[in-house]
């Protein structure tokens, strides 16, 4: 059965944040290999909104991933990965969100891996195929760390987090045109991608409004630790399509053993959907889905 | 002049705004939309406009077209508003009137030499919290006023519709200082001072401190500093930093003090307003601007806010640009 370690980040320094992922990792018996030489990390760089907003994955909590990589390892290449999307491009967002000034302070690379070299890979999903570009820096990497948050999306997946993090690893810029598809081509690309490590930056939460939750999460399994993230959100994970089909096409468990500090306690802070909230998302799925968001001023 | 017929050029984010309103005008029919892209244009067509085109110089060759309105980005701002008051249409242009104080004056000049009206776009001016606040203090209701703070904070052009199925993309030349003219000082800090300049008279001084925290080259926050003739002392806060739109003036005279907002509102009341009325209350300022200038067109008289206006604006933002306080 796969391990999810919960860890409470003591203060807002990286040498808390670091010292909670050491904690989350020990949990879970996570051994750093020495002779690591190449390094992929993928954070949440979603959009142009900071930090602060729970939306996108700290600077300063990879810093301190970094650090922790640098003494453990023998790293000597590191890169922070991320794609242009349809609403965001890597070369704003790197600047705008503070990770050009954490690249030139811990040396590391920046990828905007929607230029980088890709080879096509074919994945099976059920009966169906997908073909999907696979970014060399990934694929040569000899560990990939996934860096998620923990968010509420659109109302058919419900769930952000470390399955749904790697749709970023698709070099594609127009992502929204796999939106039809979503829940299939999210666990197509993790098939297609699998990362060694899942670490939740969950020090800031967005939920319905963002909330210093102090939360560092860890797994080797990105099933497992989706589903702690659904339950920490208020989502039963077995209405989490995409969760269910990521778990019968082997990415990993649904069940699995809590380590550290307990899940509730974050589930009790988190900022949740109440159930007007969450009809209202329903009411607005539907009001979408007709094309009347326009006319009533929605969008 | 009976009825206004009229053009829309740019049918980004607030040229949709005005679209939708243009619709429900009176004494105005929208004739034409133009618009490089080919998804905006079937957005005019599926709003029943008859004519769309790719180009805006086939839109001024229409001699059906009285008045247009222009919605592009403001480096287009001067070639696109001296083509329009070449072909002798009437002007309504979204602010900031330009990028800079000589292109401001190129485009006034332009609209006066073809004898064409220029109004700028300042829907702050017709929206009714601000206009009662104008009313108090020509009303010295308030005595007078010492101190006012003004607050614009939102994100910017870095707004993003999270539940819509298709994400919305900041157009590239919101990061050209070049082509901006600025940050969010000239972009939504021309709004503060527009209105406190129509509050208060000309602007004798200012300064500012300009913030960087989205590490951009252009400012994503400022605060103004500005003394006005008639003496009152303005701080000015704006921003593209924060998720939540928050827009207050608030005065402080010597008889009276008065705070007016204009708060963002929920998805389900601008639903039913939409519903009910065609248009959310929220927007309804961008309605009542057009409707004036429609107004101004039909019974000859000059818009207001003018081109020189607009020009004020921009020479107060420049100064404010040049005298820069530095903080450690």
């Amino acid at each position: 059965m796969s391990l999810v370690s919960f860890t409470k980040i003591r203060g807002n320094t990286i040498n808390s944040v670091k010292q909670a992922i050491i904690e989350s990792l020990d949990l879970i018996d996570y051994p750093f290999k020495k002779e690591i030489k190449n390094v992929v990390i993928k954070p949440n760089l979603c959009y142009y909104w900071d930090y602060s907003t729970g939306q996108t994955t700290d600077p300063k909590f990879v810093a301190a991933l970094i650090a922790l990589i640098r003494e453990k390892t023998s790293a000597e290449d590191i890169s922070i990965i991320e794609s242009d999307a349809s609403a965001m491009q890597c070369k704003h967002v790197f600047k705008m969100l503070g990770y050009e000034k954490l690249a030139h302070h811990y040396n590391v690379n920046l990828i905007n891996i929607s230029q980088d070299k890709s080879d096509t890979v074919e994945v099976k999903v059920g009966s169906q195929n997908f073909h999907l570009m696979v970014p060399r820096t990934i694929r040569n990497a000899d560990l990939k760390i996934n860096v998620p948050k923990i968010k509420y999306t659109i109302e058919g997946i419900k769930i952000t987090c470390a399955l749904k993090n790697i749709f970023g690893c698709n070099p594609y810029r127009w992502k929204f045109r796999f939106h039809p598809k979503l829940g299939e081509t999210i666990v197509a690309l993790n098939k297609a991608m699998r990362f060694d490590l899942c670490i939740v930056d969950g020090n800031i939460c967005s939920g319905v409004a963002p909330r210093r939750l102090g939360l560092a999460m860890a797994s080797k399994d990105p099933v497992a630790i989706d589903t702690a993230a659904a339950k920490i959100a208020g989502v039963n994970p077995r209405t989490i399509k995409y969760l269910q089909l990521a778990k019968k096409e082997g990415l990993g468990n649904t069940v699995f053993i809590q380590k550290g500090a307990s899940l509730q306690y974050f589930k009790d802070r988190y900022p949740r959907k109440s159930v007007m909230e969450k009809l209202m998302g329903k009411a607005y799925s539907v009001v979408t889905d007709f094309g009347l968001n326009k006319r009533l001023g929605l969008e | 002049m009976k009825s206004v017929n009229l053009g829309i050029i740019g049918l980004g984010y607030v040229g949709k705004i005005h679209l939708r309103h243009s619709k429900k005008l009176g004494n105005a029919n929208l004739v034409a939309v133009a618009d490089i892209s080919k998804k905006a244009r079937k957005i005019a067509k599926d709003a029943d406009v008859k004519k769309t085109f790719a180009n805006y110089e086939h839109l001024l060759k229409d001699d059906d077209i009285d008045a247009v309105i222009i919605a592009l980005p403001t480096h287009l701002h001067l070639q696109c508003a001296t083509q329009v008051a070449e072909a002798k249409k009437h002007i309504f242009l979204e602010k900031p009137i330009a990028r800079n104080v000589t292109e401001a004056q190129e485009i006034i000049s332009a609209a006066q030499k073809n004898s064409v009206k220029l109004m700028i776009g300042y829907p702050l001016r017709f929206n009714t919290e601000f206009r009662n606040v104008k009313e108090k203090i020509k009303n010295g209701t308030l005595g007078e006023v010492e101190i006012a703070n003004a607050t614009y904070i939102s994100s910017g052009p870095f707004f993003h519709r999270t539940e819509s199925h298709t994400p919305t993309s900041v157009p590239e030349w919101w990061f050209k200082k070049e082509l901006t003219g600025g940050g969010a000082l000239i972009d939504i800090g021309s709004h503060m001072i527009n209105l406190l300049r129509w509050y208060f008279g000309d602007i004798k001084s200012i300064k500012s401190l300009l913030g960087y925290r989205l590490n951009m080259d252009i400012e994503d926050s400022a605060i103004c500093l500005a003394r006005f003739e008639s003496g009152t002392t303005a701080v000015i806060n704006v921003g593209w930093f924060s998720q939540k739109l928050f827009l207050e003036v608030s005065l402080l005279g010597s008889v009276n003090h008065v705070t007016a907002t204009r708060a963002s509102q929920s998805r389900l009341l601008t639903a039913v307003q939409m519903l009910t009325t065609g248009t959310s209350r929220f927007s309804q300022s961008h309605f009542a601007e057009l409707q004036y200038f429609v107004n101004c067109l039909i019974n000859d008289s000059t818009p207001s806010p003018s081109g020189e206006d607009g020009l004020k604006d921009l020479k107060a933002i420049s100064m404010a640009y040049k005298n820069q306080i530095q903080l450690a």
